[in-house]
């Protein structure tokens, strides 16, 4: 059976319940590599020039570590998933960088999605990809279209059931995915409500961001994140900060934090890493936005390979603190 | 309505005839200087481009001068420029200025889209005095390409170096002072010819270097710390297709009628990077595909963290046309004796693999 291996980074959050039914369909084995370790992302950092950004990285070392372990490598060039709204050069380029700083990677299979140019284009595009595992159109179709169903069932699981991408992963395919969570049934009370925006392949990938949302719940706040929020809600408010969205994932950021913002959370952290281009802009939109509306309390943390533990560790203690020292004295107020 | 511009390169003068023809009011903003760059740096998201920066500090000079209205650049699927617009006016906003934006398209609409800025710009002229103060932009453009690229050539053979440049500096001046066909082409003819007898070394074989990379830091000699001239001086020629002038005269009016001048370049870059990623980084690995076997080297230039050109920079190394390639980073950290050490490695080592290739001859 031929073995598709698929990077557990960059849009692995986003699609991989649709990638994986899709293939399975075709009578495909899929391969996904392990969580990310230390020796993976210095291994993909060691291919690239310097500033190439850290998730770029992470991927290039999911890659390595399939080398050898599949037939094929499934990297898809999503340029654009809604009209006129396109994708950041990295993620449309990262077919041919990866073939051209990993030559040993086996056969990449890439796909334009890009639905400016029309239905047609795109139906084509999935169809060469198929073709690969059968010549039969219409089993093709098939595949596609579970996959599109699995693509929905993920999302609503997510938006319904307050799961995060790594949570809904497991409770699809059954087998564990994320770490086993603290003990439900926590003694202490909540301390309040964080939420946290920023592109899922930061979010959950746990070494990369040295275990946040496990950290933050560990010191009693509740986490929230964009993906459990519904697609209208992540809309409204990206068109009421910034109108007209133009990268794809940029709800994610601009969408989620406005609507936390104004949601009465008791803070928002917004994570970036370095170099990014949209979130560059984006996060500094919701940074500005919080300071006008001074409400919520804002913190952006910036990621890159250096950041140390400790550094991140700290810079959350103090936005903790200020936020029950913020709530100390509201409570003072109020009596 | 008092409009103001950002900078890039030359492309000033051109506005500024279109203006005057239209009757518009213009605020030119100093060019591009340290107190820009300060500004830009100092109120922009700090891990932008320096496109961004620069062009933030011109604003910001040109709100000072009193200008309400801006002029700015935009469109979709080009990388973060896309942005620029909505994002400067937020600092200008906070910082307290109160100005319009108004975008030029460059991604749709193209010409008329243009030809309609310039309409809303101007006091009410009519539709042929727009279309007249454009053309004569333009052709203010070409004039100063035109002499741009006997400059490149110049420099490199001139015997008193800075000789071109002087004359290239005098003459955009009085291209920004003609006001009729006649006298810019005069002008034109003029420099070209006082060019031409700029006492050379006609023993020297210049090593032909190409430059490509992102437009904005390859037209604006602020930004690249004029990397042509310093080549000159390293007695290096300069060859580049990043003009402003070619490119409205394809993007505004051979594109939409189907002759794209970039179809070469993507074609030779397709081996390596099969699409489009924005700003200019397909082209950058193409033009080094294309240029492999014509060009002694290639400088590639981007700003830090622009994602097409390190989408191209991260590729270049692996085709098969080889040919060195030093790719210089632009940003406000950029300091000239860093530039000019790695300039003169490189030089050194093109001059190296000539004689060594001469040898094995």
């Amino acid at each position: 059976m031929t073995k598709i291996g698929i990077p557990r980074a960059l849009l692995y959050y986003q699609y991989y319940p649709m990638w994986k039914t899709f293939f399975e369909e075709l009578g495909a084995e899929v391969v996904v590599s392990p969580p990310t370790t230390q020796v993976m992302l210095s291994s993909g950092a060691s291919r690239v020039v310097a500033d190439t950004c850290l998730p770029v990285k992470v991927f290039l070392g999911h890659v390595l570590c399939l080398v050898g372990e599949c037939d094929f490598m499934f990297i898809p060039a999503i340029r654009s998933v809604k009209r006129k709204i396109y994708n950041c050069s990295k993620l449309l380029g990262l077919p041919d960088m990866t073939k051209a700083v990993i030559p040993e990677s086996p056969p990449i299979l890439d796909i334009d999605i890009d639905v400016n140019k029309g239905r047609r284009d795109l139906y084509q595009a999935i169809y060469q990809l198929g073709r690969r595992f059968t010549w039969s159109p219409f089993k093709v179709r098939q595949a596609s279209l579970a996959a599109w169903q699995a693509h929905l069932n993920y999302q609503q699981l997510m938006s319904r059931y307050g799961l995060t991408p790594p949570q809904a992963i497991e409770r699809i395919s059954g087998t564990p995915e994320a770490e086993p969570k603290t003990p439900s049934g926590n003694p202490t009370p909540n301390l309040g409500t964080i939420a946290l925006i920023g592109h899922p392949y930061l979010l959950y990938d746990e070494h990369i961001n040295y275990r946040l949302v496990h950290w933050l719940e560990q010191a009693h706040y509740k986490v929230l994140t964009p993906e459990m929020l519904t697609a209208e809600e992540l809309e409204s408010a990206t068109a009421r900060l910034v109108g007209r969205a133009r990268w794809t994932y940029e709800d994610d950021v601009v969408g989620a934090g406005e609507h936390y913002l104004e949601s009465g959370v008791d803070g928002v952290i917004g994570i970036m890493t370095f170099g990014c281009g949209p979130d560059s802009l984006m996060m500094d939109m919701v940074r500005r936005r919080a300071a006008k509306l001074r409400a919520t309390a804002f913190m952006s943390l910036t990621l890159e390979e250096h950041t140390a533990k400790t550094g991140v560790v700290t810079r959350l203690e103090a936005f903790l603190d200020m936020i029950s020292r913020r709530k100390r004295r509201q409570a003072e107020v109020c009596v | 309505m008092r409009v103001g511009i950002p900078h890039m390169g030359n492309v000033y003068v051109a506005i500024k005839a279109m203006s005057n023809r239209f009757g518009g009011e213009l605020i030119v903003p100093p060019v591009n200087n340290q107190r820009a760059l300060s500004l830009g740096v100092r109120y922009s998201p700090e891990g932008l481009c320096i496109p961004f920066k620069l062009t933030l500090g011109n604003l910001i000079e040109a709100a000072e001068m009193g200008a309400d209205v801006l002029l700015t650049i935009g469109g979709f699927g080009i990388c973060r420029l896309g942005y620029y617009t909505k994002i400067q006016e937020q600092i200008l906003h906070d910082l307290g200025y109160n100005v319009r934006m108004i975008q030029l398209n460059v991604s749709e609409k193209k010409l008329p889209g243009f030809l309609q800025v310039f309409k809303q710009l101007s006091n009410g002229a009519s539709w042929p005095t727009i279309i007249s103060a454009f053309r004569f932009g333009l052709t203010k453009l070409n004039a100063m390409d035109r002499i741009e690229r006997v400059v490149q050539k110049v420099r490199a053979v001139e015997q008193i170096k800075g000789t071109a440049n002087g004359l290239f500096a005098r003459a955009i001046k009085a291209i920004d002072n003609a006001d009729d066909y006649d006298s810019l082409k005069k002008i034109q003819i003029d420099y070209i010819e006082q060019l031409t007898q700029v006492p050379k070394d006609n023993q020297a074989q210049p090593l032909l270097v190409g430059i490509t990379g992102e437009f904005y830091v390859v037209l604006e000699p602020f930004s690249n710390l004029d990397v042509e001239s310093e080549l000159g001086k390293l007695g290096v020629e300069v060859r580049r297709r990043t003009f402003i002038s070619e490119w409205t005269k394809f993007s505004l009016f051979l594109n939409p009628l189907g002759i794209d001048e970039t179809a070469r370049i993507h074609k030779a870059a397709f081996p390596y990077l099969k699409r489009d990623v924005g700003g200019d980084g397909w082209e950058s690995v193409g033009e080094k595909v294309l240029h492999a076997k014509e060009y002694d080297g290639l400088i590639h230039l981007a700003p830090f963290t622009c994602m097409p050109e390190i989408v191209a920079q991260n590729i270049m190394p692996s085709t098969k046309e080889s040919i060195p390639v030093l790719t210089i980073l632009c940003d406000e950290q950029l300091a000239k004796p860093g530039m000019l050490t790695r300039l003169e490695a490189f030089v050194d080592l093109l001059e190296r693999k000539r004689r060594a290739s001469n040898n094995k001859r």
